[in-house]
């Protein structure tokens, strides 16, 4: 147990192809044999993988011009007319 | 023309160079608002703040880290103080997120095999609960979290953006991801429970 929290940050940035080679095989070693932590690695990679899957908000045409007016306002006060 | 030279020419007053980098970014900062506050309004004034804020310091930006990591960082600022007066989420330490820890949502001492989570749950359904668990949580976890994986930033350019250590950053990113990992474990728990 006291194994698996230490490796939790680990597992992470295993998942995410982020750990030195050396660590890696640490890694897989201790997954061999610890069925927690291989399945710690399935649902934290899907966890993003859901996250990913989900749609982006697309940004409202009329916020879009509003924005654009609001920023093109404070521009002119800053630079003079654009 | 490559960001760096768009920015230069921005901060000399070349408004149609702005215009291109807010069309690169506009989304992007759209996205993150909602995501964090669940609501189109909160966006739009997290957007707004984000872009003025920009324009009134556009000559202050020296290029230490990319315009995209700049531009983040104002509107981590612009989400801060539009959240500070609502009651956020803090999670518990990393340790209590694993099997067998105090408090862990599993309770049990083995994790529950998900299988393809895709059918126990569709998948407006899945993002509802990944939007909502995002929403309740601390910024402080869910805005890290969400630049690393949705905006694709680099651990790096998450500190950068949060004025934080790359350590604390990945820790707070893990706690996150730990989170969400564990109320979709209920979900699909609950689910599969309802089938048999
Ligand atoms: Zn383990």
């Amino acid at each position: 147990m006291s194994e698996c929290k230490k490796h939790i940050q680990s597992i992470a940035d295993y998942i995410d192809g982020e750990l030195g080679p050396e660590l890696c095989s640490e890694i897989e070693e201790h997954l061999k044999g610890c069925k927690n932590c291989r399945l710690m690695v399935d649902t934290l990679r899907q966890t993003v993988i859901l996250c990913k899957d989900g749609e982006r908000e697309e940004l409202p045409e009329s916020i879009s011009s509003k924005l654009n007016e609001a920023i093109k306002r404070r521009w002119e006060k800053k630079f003079g007319k654009a | 023309m490559n960001e760096k030279e768009l920015v230069k020419k921005a901060q000399s007053g070349d408004f149609e160079a702005f215009s291109r980098l807010i069309e690169k970014y506009k989304n992007k900062i759209y996205n993150l608002g909602f995501k964090l506050s669940g609501n189109r309004h909160d966006a739009e004034d997290i957007l707004q703040e984000t872009f003025l804020k920009a324009v009134d310091n556009i000559d202050k930006f020296r290029g230490e880290s990319s315009f995209g990591t700049w531009l983040y960082a104002i509107a981590v600022n612009a989400v801060n103080a539009l959240h500070q007066s609502k009651k956020k989420a803090e999670l518990k330490p990393i340790e209590d997120f694993l099997p067998g820890g105090h408090g862990s949502g599993d309770g049990a001492k083995e994790l529950f095999e998900w299988g393809d989570p895709h059918e126990l749950l569709e998948q407006k359904e899945l993002n509802r609960v990944i939007d909502d668990t995002l929403a309740e949580m601390s910024d402080k976890y869910s805005v890290p979290f969400i630049l690393r994986y949705y905006e694709d930033l680099s651990v790096k350019e998450v500190a950068d953006s949060m004025n934080l250590s790359v350590a604390a950053t990945k820790s707070r990113i893990l706690r996150a991801r730990l989170a969400l990992r564990e109320r979709l474990s209920e979900v699909f728990k609950e689910k599969a429970n309802e089938r048999v």
